[in-house]
């Protein structure tokens, strides 16, 4: 069986992951874990890899799918470039099984999906419905709020700033116009955030009210917070951690809490 | 070095890159070199030692040009590092990019037994290796890790650029490199 062209391989990255980005990623992880499984020759794993060099159509037509999906700008060159990377990279771990090929052939993958994809890794469609009905109405009740109770809110909103920049060192910078560092993320920090991403998907997730977060975090807390945006550089990055960490989340499967 | 086994040596250069080292056999070296067999055989012995010769040269000329083109375009360690995908798109885009010796070798000798594979192999890891100097040279604390991150993602690139010519897939190697150097120096 040539791996890198299985229908098992693609068996298993569907059911990896719950996003393109993912899918594509959890590739490295498939193949680690089979080159780490008990009884693997090494030299049949190596010819395997190797075998039919010519191309591997199963896999590049899976990974193709997943870049149109996640919007790659030439989903085509994406997939074989990812395939080659995963492959070379597989080929290394074979070589010297200390080196973690696959785990730095996955943050060299988690670049150039960056490279060429617009920085949105969970839009907001992917979100349930009543997420999307909660952020409606706590906007609603935001607008509501401000016009009626104005000065209340912004003595509010200067006691929870207050709080955050004691908190949060990053944030412990005055929070003005001039205060936007335009550094791009780096592929371990898209790797983090989208892991949490990741990770929220999976449970039940009350978010701060709107209402709650100062007016210049605000579309910050919107996009990259509640919509799953990824930040667009660092200073965004640190802003969206700090109310990330305000999420609380439940974890415990839906049936197993109804059954309490 | 004599003219005639310089001749031979890139005569097979020439060949091997542009119509596979397999599928050139002597007979087409000797008829495109203007010389005989007696004559490759006496400066190289067997084809295995002509292939091994014209990897030799291939990566010690990729070598020097990429060292000559950093030291007289650069001078700060990290400028080096990050002008080095610069350097690579622009001789992997060039009209007489054929690919890279040691990748092509790999794949067409893929037993690990064969002196071919095991030359591509020590090939590959120098360049992991020189990436690696230039890396701790600008105090980035994983060196290696980086390293390995950039020659797989070089490597990726230079493989996809010779299945399909024009692929732009450096451009995107090059964005990526940025966004993994960026992300290693800021650790």
């Amino acid at each position: 069986m040539d791996i890198l062209n299985s229908t098992w391989l693609i068996k298993m990255l569907s059911k990896a992951n719950a996003t393109p980005q993912g899918r594509m990623l959890s590739l490295f992880d498939i193949l680690d874990d089979w080159l780490n499984a008990p009884q693997l020759n090494s030299a049949i794993a190596q010819q395997k890899l190797l075998s039919n060099n010519e191309g591997k159509p199963l896999l590049i037509a899976y990974l193709t799918e997943q870049a149109i999906a996640c919007g790659a700008a030439n989903p085509a060159i994406l997939a074989e470039h990812l395939m080659l990377i995963a492959r070379n990279a597989a080929q290394q771990s074979i070589q010297d099984p200390n080196c973690d090929s696959l785990a730095h052939g996955k943050k060299a993958a988690a670049a150039l999906i960056l490279a060429q994809t617009p920085t949105t890794w969970a839009p907001l469609s992917l979100l349930n419905k009543s997420l999307n009905y909660g952020i409606a109405a706590s906007l609603i009740f935001f607008l509501g709020a401000t016009i009626l109770i104005s000065q209340a809110l912004i003595q509010n909103h200067r006691h929870q700033f207050n709080i955050a920049k004691t908190s949060h060192p990053q944030l412990a910078k005055p929070m003005t116009a001039d205060y936007k560092p335009k550094t791009s993320l780096t592929a371990d920090d898209a790797a983090a955030i989208y892991a949490k991403y990741e990770q929220m998907r999976n449970g039940t997730c009350q978010f701060p009210e709107a209402l709650q977060i100062p007016d210049k975090d605000k579309a910050v807390y919107l996009d990259n917070v509640v919509g799953g945006k990824l930040p667009s550089d660092v200073g965004d990055l640190a802003i969206a951690k700090f109310y990330l960490e305000k999420v609380r989340c439940n974890y415990t499967p839906m049936l197993m809490a109804h059954s309490k | 070095m004599s003219l005639l086994r310089e001749k031979i040596l890139s005569t097979a250069s020439h060949l091997f890159q542009t119509q596979g080292i397999n599928s050139t056999g002597v007979d087409t070296i000797v008829a495109a070199a203007g010389t005989t067999k007696m004559t490759l055989y006496k400066y190289f012995r067997s084809k295995e030692n002509l292939i091994l010769e014209v990897l030799e040269e291939g990566h010690k000329d990729f070598q020097a040009w990429l060292s000559e083109k950093l030291n007289n375009n650069t001078s700060q360690p990290s400028e080096k590092l990050q002008k080095l995908f610069d350097f690579i798109e622009e001789w992997v885009t060039s009209p007489d990019f054929r690919g890279m010796g040691f990748i092509k070798a790999s794949a067409e000798f893929p037993s690990e037994a064969s002196p071919v594979h095991q030359l591509s192999s020590e090939q590959s890891r120098q360049f992991k290796q020189y990436i690696s100097s230039l890396a701790y040279e600008a105090n980035i604390q994983d060196a290696d890790g980086l390293a390995l991150q950039l020659s797989l993602l070089f490597e990726g690139a230079v493989q996809a650029e010779q299945m399909i010519r024009g692929s732009g897939s450096m451009t995107y190697a090059k964005k990526a490199a940025k966004i993994l150097i960026n992300g290693a120096t800021t650790h």
